[in-house]
């Protein structure tokens, strides 16, 4: 489904012609790119933070951004959700760095707090609440990347980015893309092991 | 090849990108190394854990929010302006007061005693509300009253009648009774019906028409002053509702007793 999305031809042909009336100072043609971009934007934000209020504000951070920096998007160097995905990234990685100093402080509580909601969760055996619980390990499981790690492997796993993109979006070369990917998956497959028998602890009484 | 190695291309490896000598010595080495076949299975497993993620919804809010912020306050069409408005009100809390509310109002109306099919401009006096309330009370109370005094004549009757029988055999109803105030207090005065008054109905009845055979009741405290009391001023309107809790008092004893 993703996949999908991602394919269509149209919305890429349409968006130099969208940019070009949204500078001019269309406000439909605004809304048009915000409508357009805003769930995969808001995806991102939400798989690299894990929480969804940041998230939204995360996500209109970025779209001020790049309402603001529209001019320096130049359409021959690439598609504009690449240059979108770029400006989120870099935008992401800025808000890690501020927020760093609070997470330390913050992870050992929120950690606490999951480990205690999992277990009345799981009691009820509808799968429904099987795939949120899994995504909720996903999103625990990514938490625990480091950043690069995991913005490559938020690119490449979730947003079914190609390399070449990532490595755009990035701004490192294709190999560097592929090895943090490589790492961040193994390191991923390493925490969610280790967070099974956890969640296998919680459901036990 | 060792486990560093395969840890370097374990994701070549499932996305099947190696060529076919690197997949081969992979392969061969997954089959001789039980501790990377199970991480190459971890991570098989994560990844389709990842691809099968779905997207997250985002609030519906979040656009219209992000274009307030960016775009600025865009105009609203007819029926969003409509939603926004109605969106308040659409929870139970107000849903239970409007109800309630409607609900009082409507009883309001009732005793103010104003008809909504055919309203006249009077109708919107607060005088005129006063007088309909007054006048609704007052029919009330008079109801009340008048199904007080039916049920009145309803026992007044079937004293009567029960008059009528114990005369027919008039020696049972002393031998019955073994304690001497309250029969003497009920035949003696019923026995000349020349004027039936309150207090003999009210008094026979209680021991007859309940239980003829336990007419002990008869002398109850109660049942005395009831019936002194209605002797005394039997045009009173408190008289009946007076004998009538006397009367439930005296019988909710007999029952529990």
């Amino acid at each position: 489904m993703r996949t999908l999305e991602r394919g269509d031809g149209s919305g890429v042909d349409e968006q130099p012609e969208l940019v070009k009336r949204a500078l001019a100072g269309e406000n439909s043609a605004r809304e048009e790119l915000l409508v357009a971009h805003s769930r995969k934007i808001y995806n991102l934000c939400y798989r690299f933070t894990g929480r969804t209020s940041e998230a939204e504000d995360l996500t209109q951070e970025v779209f001020i951004k790049v309402f603001q920096t529209l001019r320096t998007y130049d359409a021959a160097q690439g598609a504009f959700s690449t240059w979108l995905n770029r400006v989120a990234r870099n935008h992401l990685v800025d808000h890690y760095r501020r927020t760093r100093k609070d997470r330390l402080t913050s992870s050992i509580d929120e950690d606490a707090v999951q480990i205690e909601a999992r277990p009345s969760q799981s009691t009820s055996p509808t799968e429904q609440v099987e795939s949120r619980e899994r995504r909720e390990l996903l999103q625990a499981a990514l938490g625990r990347l480091s950043p690069d790690m995991r913005e490559a492997v938020i690119l490449r796993d979730l947003q079914d980015l190609e390399y070449e993109e990532i490595s755009q979006v990035l701004g490192v070369p294709v190999g560097t893309v592929k090895s943090r990917i490589n790492r961040g998956r193994l390191e991923l497959a390493r925490v969610l092991k280790r967070m099974e028998p956890m969640r296998g602890q919680g459901t036990e009484p | 090849m060792t486990h560093m190695e395969l840890e370097n291309l374990v994701s070549d490896y499932l996305e099947g990108q190696l060529d076919i000598a690197r997949r081969v010595d992979v392969e061969a080495h997954l089959d001789t190394c039980p501790p990377c076949r199970e991480l190459t299975a971890a991570v098989r497993e994560t990844l389709a854990l990842c691809r099968s993620a779905e997207d997250v919804e985002p609030a519906p809010w979040l656009v219209p929010k992000i274009l307030r912020a960016t775009v600025g306050e865009r105009k609203l069409t007819w029926w969003e302006r409509a939603a926004a408005a109605v969106r308040p009100v659409l929870n139970a809390r107000v849903a239970y007061a409007v109800g309630m509310a409607v609900f009082s109002f409507s009883i309001i109306i009732n005793v103010a005693g104003i008809n909504l099919r055919h309203f006249k401009a009077q109708d919107l006096k607060p005088s005129t509300w006063l007088y309909q309330f007054n006048r609704n009370g007052h029919l009330l109370y008079a109801r009340a009253e008048k199904f007080c005094y039916d049920l009145k004549v309803v026992y007044e009757l079937e004293t009567r009648l029960r008059q009528l029988r114990p005369q027919s055999n008039p020696s049972e109803e002393p031998k019955q009774s073994p304690q001497p105030e309250a029969p003497a207090g009920g035949s003696t005065l019923d026995r000349p019906p020349a004027a039936p008054q309150l207090a003999h109905t009210g008094q026979l009845e209680k021991g007859s028409w309940k239980t003829p055979g336990r007419s002990s009741e008869l002398s109850s405290p109660y049942a005395v002053t009831a019936a002194t009391y209605v002797k005394k001023s039997p045009g009173s309107r408190f008289e009946l509702p007076l004998v009538f809790s006397f009367y439930t008092v005296s019988s909710v004893r007999s029952i529990t007793r």
